[in-house]
């Protein structure tokens, strides 16, 4: 293990606002945030975008470090490295309260970091987080909850914090499934390091991965890094998905995200489970589902089923505005 | 030389008029043009706008067009636009290329390897 590399887990932001008056026809909602105030708030968390795509449904930004997804009333941030996510809250909440835009609901995930003594303030452990998110919060989000969810691997836990306000819920059938996984296969790692400057001619990354293969609707967005790593966001109709890879070896990690809803054939989720953990073959698997609904779940176990993955931790916790969050952690099963 | 105080011409296509007159204008010649489909309230199009008119200012002899897909909404139909923003890389009046969504260094190359070919 390293003595210090990139983070790769991230850390993840999502706010629900709505519509003074319930105005039920939030067509454009947060997407009209001009685009440069969007930049300021990035240029505070310290990170920049470097590709995007919009389509009717929302916003898929690709960042320097990681992911921003921007929807009428929600958005989405997720962030690696050494970034001050936090930071952006109060900011956001300001550019939404210009467009009559009220906060009802947020929620703050990561699972644990591979390298935490490099995290700045308040990163440095999740009450300092939960402390900070807090002053910045209205008062009328009031029910809230905090909890680290434990595996039995001592380095692989899910911190997750949610606040509502008790009055609006997002009426939802989805699910989101956050994929983290580490040690990964070291020849597949490979294709993530830039090996040739001319783009033209060179297949991408996404291809010799066969990440375009996981969701053939999706449009990708993608980005590749110097020297090394890759960042791609999947639109597909109103759905995003998310892909992050730092490959390099003794910190080596990739996180996958998507939605699904409890009405789709969950076969469909399955499979594009399976491909995306397919494409990485981790060593260790940790997956946090959150949904209303609390069967969402066993999707996830039997995509990993299906590779080989033997479940070797589950927690199950209800929190305020968001629902149910199962956290799991998988490895191969033929290790203990 | 760059002259700094004269900006290459993007221009935007106010009807399908003007549109179809652009289009049939490619057949005269060899030039590739870009379509830009771009919509007003879309985050993703303006944080491309800079590389566009970097791309307009470098690449003399290739022509950039402006459709809002809200105007031209037909046109965006035609294309089969999808997603913001969309490049279309015309020559002779046909679709050679495309890109879709805002990624500076892939339309730089798109339009590379397009400028000169036949």
């Amino acid at each position: 293990m390293a003595v210090s590399g990139f983070e790769g887990f991230e850390k993840r932001l999502e706010l629900h606002f709505f519509g003074h008056h319930n105005d039920p026809t939030v067509t454009m909602g947060l997407r009209l945030i001009d685009f440069d105030s969007l930049n300021q708030v990035l240029r505070v968390v310290q990170c920049a975008v470097v590709s995007a795509v919009g389509n009717h449904f929302f916003d898929a930004y690709v960042l320097s470090e990681s992911s921003l997804f921007v929807y009428p009333t929600k958005i989405i941030i997720k962030t690696c490295g050494t970034t001050q996510l936090l930071k952006s809250i109060r900011p956001l909440i300001h550019l939404a309260s210009d467009l009559g835009l009220t906060l009802c609901g947020c929620r703050y995930t990561r699972g644990s970091f591979i390298f935490p003594e490099s995290q700045p303030f308040p990163y440095v452990n999740f009450k300092q987080e939960v402390i900070c998110i807090e002053e910045n919060l209205p008062d009328t989000l009031c029910f809230r909850k905090a909890s680290v969810m434990p595996s039995k691997l001592p380095s692989y836990s899910w911190h997750a914090f949610s606040a509502g306000d008790g009055e609006h819920f997002p009426a939802d059938d989805t699910f989101t499934v956050e994929v983290c996984m580490t040690e990964l296969d070291r020849v597949m790692a490979r294709t993530f390091f830039k090996t040739s400057h001319d783009s033209a001619a060179a297949k991408g990354m996404a291809e010799l991965a066969g990440i375009d293969g996981i969701n053939p609707r999706a449009i990708v967005c993608d980005f590749e890094f110097d020297p090394c790593g890759y960042s791609m966001n999947g639109v597909d109709g109103d759905r995003y998905s998310t892909i992050h890879v730092t490959p390099e070896d003794g910190f080596s990690y990739a996180s996958f995200e998507c939605v699904g809803s409890v009405y789709d054939d969950q076969d469909g989720i399955v499979e594009t489970l399976k491909k995306a953990v397919q494409v990485f073959k981790p060593a260790t698997v940790s997956v946090s589902t959150t949904s209303l609904h609390r069967e969402a779940w066993t999707t996830v176990v039997r995509a990993m089923e299906l590779l080989g993955l033997k479940c070797r931790s589950f927690v199950m916790d209800e929190f305020p505005a968001a629902g149910t969050v199962v956290f799991q952690t998988f490895t191969a099963a033929r290790r203990k | 030389m760059g002259n700094r105080s004269s900006t290459a011409k993007i221009v935007e296509m106010h009807s399908l008029a003007q549109w179809n007159e652009k289009l049939a204008s490619t057949k005269q010649s060899n030039k590739l043009l870009v379509m830009d489909f771009s919509a007003t309230w879309c985050g993703p199009c303006k944080w491309m706008e800079p590389a566009i008119e970097e791309y307009a200012n470098t690449y003399p002899d290739v022509e950039f067009i402006k459709i809002d897909v809200d105007t031209l909404a037909d046109v965006a139909r035609e294309y089969k636009v999808e997603a913001m923003p969309t490049f279309v890389l015309i020559k002779k009046g046909k679709e050679i290329a495309r890109l879709t969504g805002a990624k500076k260094s892939e339309l730089r190359n798109l339009i590379e390897r397009h400028r000169n070919s036949n």
